[in-house]
């Protein structure tokens, strides 16, 4: 009876100190970094030795093989777990695809299991031990170096080489996000990019075209002045400090666009990176203009974005509405379905415009790095689950799905292919405001700058820089807020080197 | 002070406007969530502090859709286990503490004092390692062993056990009465009113627990209610007062429990109160 009390005070004795430690430290907000710091590297050390986080190339034989035949000889039906993180209609999409591909053949039976969202999957992903995690696993596009060194993976690359797979109709952005170390680690399944949503009606009101929807910084305060002044909404622009979005993902948006490196390193696609640049000139700059339209009056800041739904919401607030908000093109399904819905009074689809991501300052510089999620097969020494997880994401990712996916959600398809079948090809026709998000893509060079940044503790940087930003749309000073985060980004990193050499 | 020297009748009314004031701070949030669950999704912006508009359908959609019957089950069955097992492993160890001699006893009472310093964040990944290591995630197990002993409801009752006069141990020893006899004819029943309190207590904490439940579970058939209304708080966007009804659902049970025991959470704190 006692035997749980007696092992409970030895862990007290145990962490003692710990607490101790994290009491002083002090801070609910930062405990989310100082956990996810550690829990990043103690994944790695958990299996066997660590790969360096360099981009010295890691020889495919070295990682576990994938022998995509091995189903072949298979007779009784091989059970696939799938964590993913999607949720509302993004999840009955991907449920609809699943079901087609377990009815299409007897050898594969996929069960899906929702995690909750990225940051749920990713953590259970990095706690559990290597039996109870499953087959297959989402991972978000900020999780590439931590997943890889985790040791835990068959590479994609692997099954692709078995299966000679051809890859050349793949959008180079989208295959290169999940290729480190000469590696391609993952398959982008869904990918995705932020755009510019804003309410036609409001433009039109102001006077402005409802065509021409603001490309930049400075475009985007004259059209906001304008919308303010003739009174068509109470806000130009609704904006968030989201780690996943205004807070984060959008700051390393903004950077590739300039053709600005993020981090040192190329980006940490040439070694690991030692030091983030946007304390830099360029961020203090950006941050100097979001920050001035949010004292002036024209943007409205939303906060965290907890339900990753609140910036688009202000669009929809019957109190001092905003008329544009930058969002990832994976919302644009639901936001379509939602305004049908009525939500919004006097509003239909036909209403909803939808423009590139407006780039930084005065800049005319279109383009974007791909966000999303990809697809990882876990290696549990079995090629017959290893050769079932592939033809599972060989699924998911041939044309006719991803023509189904993208046009049942936003997300953009990973190869150009799937541009010429089933519902997307109707849907780029029919739909322009579908295609934004898959030219944006196109529209900036493959650049280590412009892909965007490869970092170990990325997730944790974004949640500083989202800190930092949420400082400075509060009115805080920008260059010491960026400096602030900077200096602690730089600390993860060279831990992060540390922890993994 | 000068509320004291104040005529009784000022006295109250202000003690209730006071009340009445903290009430309503306390209340809001519950009505505009029970207003904002009444209406149709698309009408959830317009007006949220009236109730224009009522309908059920939010209130089915969150059941339905979320699986909250499931969850329900699970929490339920969770919050029991550990509910009686503590209760048990609490009236074991305390009564050890208060009436048994054994070397140390006060050192180690000090240990297991301390670890209630120790909050489930501090211990969560070695936690969550051996229950993996043990293979019980997604079941039962895992979800209520880490938390069948608890150093709170051992001290609660080694205080109330203190209380009981040494002359009733002897006198219950002179009628041949061992400690498991007067464990169970004595001592248990003076105590009853701290163990209703405690079982409380531990129901309604196992009830609202999330952080653990939500990093042991991966299969959705052991969600429990918390981390279920998680999924439900992210999915639809065209029905932004889902989480609203889902959360309502989740609170009516516990609501039942608390107007029910009242009685004993009351009693309860205040004989924890007095000095042991």
């Amino acid at each position: 009876m006692k035997t749980p009390n007696k092992s409970r005070f030895l862990l007290a004795g145990l962490t003692a100190s710990a607490l101790l430690f994290a009491a002083c430290g002090g801070g609910g907000s930062s405990s989310i970094i100082d956990s996810g710091s550690t829990e990043a590297p103690a994944a790695g050390d958990s299996s066997a030795p660590t790969a360096a986080p360099t981009t010295v190339a890691t020889p495919l034989a070295s990682l576990p093989p994938c022998d995509t035949t091995a189903l072949d000889a298979v007779t009784e039906t091989i059970d696939i777990t799938f964590w993913h993180g999607m949720n509302g209609d993004l999840e009955d999409s991907l449920t609809a695809l699943t079901d087609e591909y377990n009815a299409s053949q007897t050898k594969v039976k996929v069960s899906l299991e929702n995690q909750g969202g990225y940051e749920q999957t990713l953590d259970k992903y990095l706690q559990s031990s290597q039996d109870s995690r499953p087959e297959m696993v989402q991972a978000p596009e900020y999780a590439v170096q931590v997943m890889g060194d985790t040791d835990s993976n068959v590479p994609v690359g692997a099954c692709l080489e078995s299966a000679a797979y051809d890859t050349s109709d793949f959008l180079p952005k989208a295959l290169n996000q999940y290729f480190t170390e000469g590696v391609q680690w993952s398959m982008p399944f869904n990918v995705s990019d932020p755009v510019l949503y804003y309410n036609k009606k409001v433009f039109e009101a102001a006077g402005l075209d409802p065509n021409k929807p603001p490309t930049n910084m400075a475009e985007l305060r004259t059209m906001s002045q304008a919308i303010v002044d003739s009174g068509a909404a109470g806000y130009g622009l609704s904006l968030d400090t989201g780690a996943d979005s205004g807070g984060g993902w959008f700051l390393e948006q903004w950077f590739a666009k300039l053709g600005e490196l993020f981090s040192d390193n190329d980006n940490g696609r040439l070694a690991p990176s030692t030091k983030v640049n946007f304390d830099s000139q360029v961020g203090t700059d950006l941050l100097t203009d979001l920050q001035s339209l949010v004292n002036d009056g024209l943007a409205y800041n939303v906060g965290d974005n907890a339900s990753g739904q609140d910036a688009l919401l202000k669009l929809a607030d019957p109190d001092k509405a905003a008329a544009m908000t930058i969002a990832t093109s994976a919302a644009l399904g639901t936001v379509l379905t939602t305004v049908q819905g009525g939500l919004i009074p006097g509003i239909t689809t036909d209403d909803i415009g939808v423009g590139p991501m407006p780039a930084p300052g005065d800049a005319d510089a279109p383009g974007a790095i791909v966000g999303g999620a990809s697809l990882w097969i876990v290696n549990h020494d079995d090629p017959a689950k290893t050769a079932a997880s592939w033809d599972f994401i060989s699924f998911l990712i041939s044309a006719e799905s991803q023509s189904t996916w993208a046009a049942a959600t936003g997300y953009v398809p990973v190869r150009s292919s799937a541009l010429e079948v089933g519902a997307i090809a109707e849907k780029y026709k029919t739909d322009p405001r579908f295609k934004v998000a898959y030219d944006q893509l196109l529209q900036a060079a493959d650049t280590p700058a412009s892909l965007g940044a490869i970092l170990g503790p990325q997730r944790e940087i974004r949640a500083l820089s989202a800190r930092a930003i949420a400082t400075v749309l509060q009115g805080g000073d920008v260059a010491a807020a960026l400096a602030d985060a900077a200096t602690q980004a730089n600390a993860l990193l060279s831990a992060y080197i540390a922890a993994n050499q | 002070m000068a509320l004291d020297t104040a005529p009784k009748g000022w006295r109250s009314f202000a003690r209730y406007s006071m009340l009445t004031i903290v009430a309503l701070f306390i209340l809001f949030p519950v009505y505009t969530t029970v207003i904002a669950a009444l209406k149709p999704g698309n009408k959830v912006l317009d007006n949220p502090l009236v109730p224009d508009a009522f309908t059920l359908d939010v209130l089915k959609d969150a059941w339905t859709q979320g699986r909250l019957g499931r969850y329900l089950m699970n929490t339920t069955v969770v919050a029991l286990i550990i509910t009686s097992v503590q209760l048990v492993t609490s009236i074991a160890s305390a009564y050890a503490f208060s009436f048994l001699k054994f070397p140390m006893k006060r050192l180690i009472f000090g240990i297991f004092l301390s670890t209630m310093l120790v909050p489930l964040e501090v211990t969560l990944v070695v936690n969550r390692r051996t229950i993996d290591s043990l293979g019980w995630l997604n079941s039962f197990q895992g979800l209520t062993i880490p938390f069948v002993a608890t150093a709170f409801g051992t001290f609660l009752l080694r205080q109330v056990f203190m209380q009981i006069p040494p002359d009733l141990r002897e006198a219950a020893q002179m009628d041949g009465l061992g400690h498991w006899g007067f464990m169970k004819e004595v001592a248990i029943p003076l105590v009853r009113p701290t163990l209703g309190a405690l079982g409380l207590f531990s129901f309604l904490s196992s009830w609202n627990q999330y952080l653990w439940p939500s990093l042991i579970t991966t299969e959705d058939d052991m969600n429990t209610l918390q981390t279920g209304l998680r999924l439900l708080a992210s999915s639809d966007l065209d029905k932004p007062n889902l989480i609203m009804a889902g959360t309502i659902i989740a609170a009516v049970p516990i609501l039942i429990v608390l107007v029910v025991f009242q009685k004993q959470l009351v009693r309860g704190l205040t004989a924890g109160a007095v000095k042991g």
